[in-house]
C-alpha cells in the first residue's frame, strides 16, 4: 500500500521535526537569557510555543505507536489463550479501539471547533487555541486508522509487540 | 451494582490484554455516562488534554530522548564503564551503580519517569551482563528512581509545600534524608541479592587504568557535569537541563564521536516521540479518570470515616498510607496528591503531625504509586524503552516493593528521620 | 435544592477566596431556602484555570472565581488589569471604579465570550522580591524578572530595563534558588506561603500589579435560574466584599510580619517613586494592551481614564 507508506513516512517525518523544534527552541531561550536584556524578553513566548508542540508530539505518535504494538497492557493471559480464541478477542481489541478513537476524535473536533467560536487565544504567542486542540483530533484519526486497518487484516500490529522477543 | 459492573469492565479490559488508554478510559467513560450524564461530553476530550498539558511534565520527552542518544551512541556505554573501573570491584557492583546513579539523576531531575527512561538505557545491559536476572534488573531500575522525587529537588514537594503553605527548603532538607534512607534500603538488597545469586565481582582496576578510562569518557562525562553545572549555576530550569541534554548528546555522538549518523539521529528521534506518545497517552487518560474521582467526592467519604474511627496519629497515617496506596494502584499518583492531600492535611495538622513529616510521608507514597501495579507510570516508562512485557517488569517490582512499604513503615512512624536535617539547618 | 453550581478555583482552602466563597455560598443557600446550593472545589481540583474558563464556556462548570491574569486569553480586554498602577492606591476610590462605569463596562466585555461576569473581587496588590535590592528606579535594569504569560506584564519589565523570563509557577522556587531569574512579582500572601523569601533577599513594597479576581458563572447555568435568585447570587457576592478586603489586609499583614522575621529586607516605596514607576511603565504596557485588545480595548481605556482623572480630583 504506497499510500499507507506515504502517510507513515509523513507521521515520522513531522514528529522529528516537532521534538527537534523543541529542544532547539528550549536552547535558543537559555542562550537568549544567558545574553540577558531585552533580547531575554523577546522570548518568553517559547515556553508556551514547547507546551503546544509537546501536545502535537504526544497525540501525533498513536498511531505509529499501535501499528507497531508499542502501547503497553498486560498481555499473559492473552498470549496463552488456545488461537481461535485469541483471533477472535484480537478482533474484538481492534473494533472496541476502533470506537474510542473515532469517539474521542469527534469529540475532539467538537471541542476545538467549540474554543475557535469563543475565540480563545493563547496569552503570549495569541495562536487561536482551536488549532492547539486539533492535535488529539489528529491523533486519534490516525489511531483509529490503525485499529480499522488491523481489524480488516491490512496490518499486523500484534507480530511485533513488545516483549515478544 | 452499577459501579460493581463498571468495576468488572476495568478489570476483564486489563486481563484480557487491552491497552491500557482503554482500561483507564472505557471504564471513566461508562462511569460518565451513569452517573454524570448531564455534564457536556465535551469534557471527556477536554480532560485527556489536560492530562497531558502541564509544563512539569515536558521533562519527561526530553529526558526519554537524551537517554535514548546516549544509549544508542557512546556516551551511556563510556559512563558505565567509569564507574564499572572505580567501583566494579564491590559486592553488588553494578547493581549500586543504579541506586547511586538515579539518586545523582534525580538530584537532576526530579523526575521518576524520566529517571527510568534514562537509567533504563544506560545500565540495563550492563546489569544483565554482571549476572543479575532480568526480574532482578528491571525491578532495580525502576524502583531505584523513585528516589528522583525525594533528593531536591522535587516538584511533588513544591506541589504540596504550596498546598499546605509548608515551607519547600525544609521539605527539601528532609526529602534528602528521606532519599537517602530510601537508597540505602535498596543498596543493602541489592548486596544481598549480589550474595544469594553469587554475582561475580570484577576485579579491582588498577590506577593507570582508571584514568585511561576517565579520559577516554570525557565527552561522556562531559553530560553530567553540564547537566548538573547548569542547574545549580541558575544557568536553566530542571526542564531546560532536559532539553539543553538533548543538544549535548547530539553533539557529542553526532559531530564530535560520530557514533550516530544523521540516519540514526532521525530513527533515535522517532522512537523518543513514540516513548513519549506511549507515556502520555497514560497520563491523558489518567487526567480524565481523576476528573470523575474528584467529582465523587471520595476524599469526603474518606474524612468522614476517619472522623468515625477516631485512631490517633498512630491510626491516622496508617489510613493515609492505605489511601495513597490504593488511589497510587489505579491513578496516576500526581493526581492522587492533588485530590487526597486538601482533605488529609487540615486533619494532619489537628493531630499536631509536623507539616513537613507529613510532606515526606505523601512524597514517599507518589513515589511508591509510581511503582505499584496495575497503574504504575514507571513500570511503563521502563516497558516501553526497554521493550519488556509489563508482567516480567510487575513481577520483577514485588521484592523492592516490599522494601518500600518497610522504609514507609520507619519514615511513617520516626519522624526524626525527616525532621532530623531541617531541625538542624533551620532549627 | 433545585440548582447546584460546581464552582472551582486555584487557591487553597484555607486562604481568602476560598473561606469568602464559603460565606457567600451560605447566604445563598440561606436566602433561597436551600433551592441554589455552591458545591467548592478549591486548588484546581477541577483542573488549571484555563480548564475552569472552557468548562464555564461549555457547561460543565458552573462558576468560577478567576484571578484576571488567567482570562486575557478568553478576552483580551480584560488584560487592562495588568496594566501597572492602574488601580487608585486608595481602596475606597479602587472600589469606586469596580463598581462604577469601568467596572460595569469590564464585567460587560465578558457577555459575547461565553461568560457571564458578574463581579470584581479584590485580590490584593503584587510587589516585587529580588536578590539584589533595588534602592531606586534605575535598579530594576539588567535583572531578569519572572513574569506570567502575559505580553503586557512582559511590556512593564522592557520598559524598566530588565528582561522577562517566562518560567512556570511550579519551577518558580528553585528558580529562584538557583538564580535562573533574579526576582518575580507575587502578592505578599503569595510570597509568604510560596516560601519565597527563602529564596530572594529583598522586598519591594511596591503594591503595582492589581490581583483582580473575575467572578463568572456559565450563561447555560444561570440562564436557568430565576431572575431573583441571580440577584441574590450577584449580591451576595458583592456584599461581601468589604470582608474580603479587610481580612486580605489582614492577610497581607500577616505575611509582611512573617517576612520580615525571615530576615527579608523590606523597603517600602515612597509616592514619588510609585508615580515614577507608573510614569515610565504605563505608556508602552497601555500600548502593548491596546495592540493585544484592539478597539474595545481602547474605549475601556478610555473609559478608565476619565474615570481615573475624575477620582484624582
Ligand atoms: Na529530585
Ligand atoms: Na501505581
Amino acid at each position: 500500500m504506497p499510500a499507507l507508506t506515504l502517510l507513515r513516512l509523513c507521521e515520522r517525518s513531522i514528529l522529528v521535526v516537532i521534538f527537534l523544534t523543541m529542544v532547539a527552541l528550549y536552547f535558543v531561550s537559555v542562550l537568549a537569557r544567558e545574553l540577558g536584556g531585552q533580547v531575554a524578553s523577546s522570548f518568553a513566548w517559547i515556553e508556551e510555543a514547547v507546551r503546544m508542540l509537546n501536545l502535537f508530539l504526544v497525540f501525533l505518535g498513536l498511531g505509529l505507536a499501535l501499528e507497531r504494538g508499542r502501547h503497553v497492557g498486560i498481555r499473559n493471559l492473552r498470549d496463552r489463550l488456545p488461537e481461535t480464541l485469541r483471533r477472535g478477542l484480537l478482533k474484538v481489541t481492534d473494533v472496541v479501539g476502533l470506537g474510542f478513537a473515532l469517539y474521542i476524535a469527534w469529540l475532539g473536533w467538537g471541542l476545538a471547533s467549540f474554543v475557535l467560536g469563543t475565540g480563545q487565544r493563547s496569552p503570549t504567542l495569541g495562536i487561536a487555541m482551536g488549532y492547539v486542540y486539533l492535535a488529539p483530533v489528529a491523533g486519534f484519526l490516525l489511531l483509529a486508522l490503525r485499529y480499522g486497518l488491523s481489524l480488516f487484516g491490512v496490518i499486523d500490529r500484534f507480530s511485533d509487540a513488545e516483549g515478544a522477543e | 451494582m452499577i459501579l460493581g459492573l463498571i468495576v468488572i469492565l476495568a478489570v476483564l479490559l486489563l486481563v484480557l490484554g487491552f491497552e491500557m488508554f482503554l482500561v483507564l478510559a472505557l471504564p471513566a467513560l461508562a462511569y460518565k455516562g451513569a452517573f454524570y450524564p448531564n455534564i457536556p461530553d465535551l469534557v471527556v476530550v477536554q480532560k485527556i488534554l489536560g492530562g497531558v498539558d502541564h509544563t512539569t511534565l515536558l521533562a519527561i520527552p526530553f529526558f526519554v530522548f537524551a537517554a535514548n542518544l546516549m544509549g544508542s551512541g557512546q556516551i551511556a556505554r563510556q559512563l558505565v564503564s567509569v564507574v564499572k573501573a572505580l567501583l566494579g570491584h564491590t559486592r553488588g557492583g553494578m547493581g549500586h551503580v543504579v541506586v547511586g546513579g538515579s539518586m545523582a539523576f534525580g538530584s537532576v531531575s526530579g523526575s521518576a519517569p524520566a529517571t527510568v527512561a534514562a537509567m533504563a538505557r544506560m545500565a540495563y545491559p550492563e546489569l544483565r551482563r554482571s549476572g543479575y536476572s532480568d526480574r532482578f534488573s528491571l525491578g532495580l531500575i525502576v524502583s531505584s528512581a523513585e528516589t528522583a522525587l525525594l533528593i531536591p529537588p522535587s516538584i511533588t514537594m513544591i506541589i504540596y509545600g504550596w498546598m499546605t503553605g509548608t515551607s519547600i527548603a525544609r521539605l527539601f532538607a528532609g526529602g534528602l534524608a528521606v532519599g537517602l534512607v530510601l537508597g540505602l534500603a535498596f543498596a543493602l538488597y541489592v548486596n544481598f541479592v549480589a550474595r544469594r545469586d553469587g554475582i561475580a565481582r570484577a576485579e579491582r582496576a588498577d590506577w593507570p587504568t582508571r584514568l585511561r578510562t576517565i579520559w577516554a569518557a570525557k565527552w561522556a562525562i562531559g553530560m553530567p557535569v553540564i547537566i548538573l553545572g547548569g542547574i545549580y549555576s541558575g544557568t536553566f530550569t530542571a526542564t531546560e537541563a532536559a532539553a539543553i541534554s538533548v543538544v549535548y548528546a547530539i553533539l557529542v555522538e553526532v559531530v564530535i564521536l560520530r557514533s550516530l549518523t544523521l540516519r540514526g539521529l532521525f530513527e533515535v528521534t522517532e522512537q523518543s516521540a513514540i516513548n513519549t506518545c506511549i507515556i502520555f497517552v497514560l497520563l491523558a487518560m489518567g487526567g480524565l479518570v481523576s476528573y470523575f474521582v474528584t467529582l465523587a467526592q471520595v476524599p469526603g467519604a474518606i474524612i468522614g470515616f476517619l472522623d468515625a474511627m477516631d485512631a490517633g496519629w498512630i491510626g491516622f497515617l496508617l489510613v493515609v498510607n492505605v489511601c495513597f496506596l490504593i488511589a497510587g494502584m489505579f491513578i496516576d499518583p500526581n493526581s492522587a496528591l492533588l485530590i487526597l492531600v486538601p482533605p488529609l492535611y487540615p486533619v494532619a495538622a489537628a493531630l499536631g503531625i509536623d507539616p513537613v513529616h507529613f510532606g515526606l510521608i505523601v512524597t514517599l507514597n507518589i513515589g511508591l504509586g509510581m511503582i505499584t501495579p496495575p497503574f504504575g507510570l514507571d513500570i511503563f516508562v521502563a516497558s516501553s524503552t526497554l521493550r519488556k512485557p509489563v508482567a516480567t517488569i510487575i513481577a520483577g517490582v514485588w521484592p523492592f516493593l516490599a522494601v518500600n512499604l518497610i522504609v514507609l513503615l520507619l519514615i511513617t512512624y520516626v519522624p526524626q528521620i525527616s525532621l532530623f536535617i531541617p531541625r538542624l539547618i533551620f532549627g | 435544592q433545585e440548582f447546584v453550581a460546581k464552582i472551582g478555583h486555584l487557591e487553597s482552602a484555607a486562604q481568602n477566596r476560598h473561606i469568602h466563597l464559603e460565606k457567600v455560598a451560605a447566604l445563598v443557600s440561606e436566602r433561597t431556602g436551600g433551592a441554589v446550593e455552591f458545591q467548592l472545589f478549591p486548588q484546581a481540583q477541577l483542573g488549571d484555570q484555563r480548564q475552569m474558563n472552557e468548562g464555564v464556556q461549555f457547561g460543565s462548570l458552573e462558576g468560577t472565581v478567576a484571578p484576571a491574569a488567567f482570562l486575557g486569553g478568553f478576552n483580551p480586554v480584560v488584560s487592562i488589569l495588568d496594566i501597572p498602577y492602574l488601580l487608585p492606591e486608595d481602596e475606597a476610590a479602587a472600589q469606586a471604579l469596580r463598581e462604577g462605569p469601568f467596572g460595569q463596562a469590564l464585567l460587560d466585555s465578558f457577555a459575547d465570550k461565553g461568560m457571564h461576569a458578574i463581579a470584581l473581587w479584590p485580590n490584593g496588590r503584587k510587589h516585587i522580591t529580588s536578590n539584589r535590592p533595588i534602592d531606586e528606579l534605575g535598579d530594576f535594569a539588567n535583572q531578569k524578572f519572572r513574569v506570567m504569560d502575559s505580553r503586557v506584564l512582559i511590556e512593564q519589565f522592557t520598559a524598566l530595563d530588565a528582561s522577562a523570563i517566562a518560567i512556570p509557577f511550579g519551577e518558580l522556587y528553585t528558580a529562584l534558588q538557583t538564580g535562573v531569574v533574579d526576582g518575580q512579582e507575587n502578592p505578599l500572601d503569595t510570597i509568604e506561603t510560596m516560601k519565597y523569601f527563602e529564596v530572594q533577599n529583598n522586598l519591594l513594597v511596591s503594591g503595582h500589579g492589581a490581583m483582580e479576581d473575575v467572578v463568572i458563572f456559565s450563561p447555560i447555568w444561570w440562564n436557568t435560574l430565576p431572575e431573583e435568585y441571580q440577584a441574590v447570587i450577584q449580591d451576595a457576592f458583592i456584599e461581601v466584599i468589604p470582608e474580603l478586603v479587610a481580612n486580605k489586609q489582614a492577610a497581607v499583614d500577616r505575611a509582611l510580619e512573617a517576612v520580615t522575621a525571615a530576615g527579608m529586607n523590606v523597603r517600602e516605596t515612597t509616592p514619588e517613586e510609585r508615580a515614577a514607576f507608573r510614569e515610565a511603565t504605563f505608556a508602552a504596557t497601555s500600548a502593548a494592551y491596546v495592540s493585544l485588545a484592539g478597539e474595545p480595548g481602547q474605549a475601556l481605556l478610555d473609559i478608565y481614564t476619565a474615570e481615573y482623572e475624575a477620582l484624582a480630583q
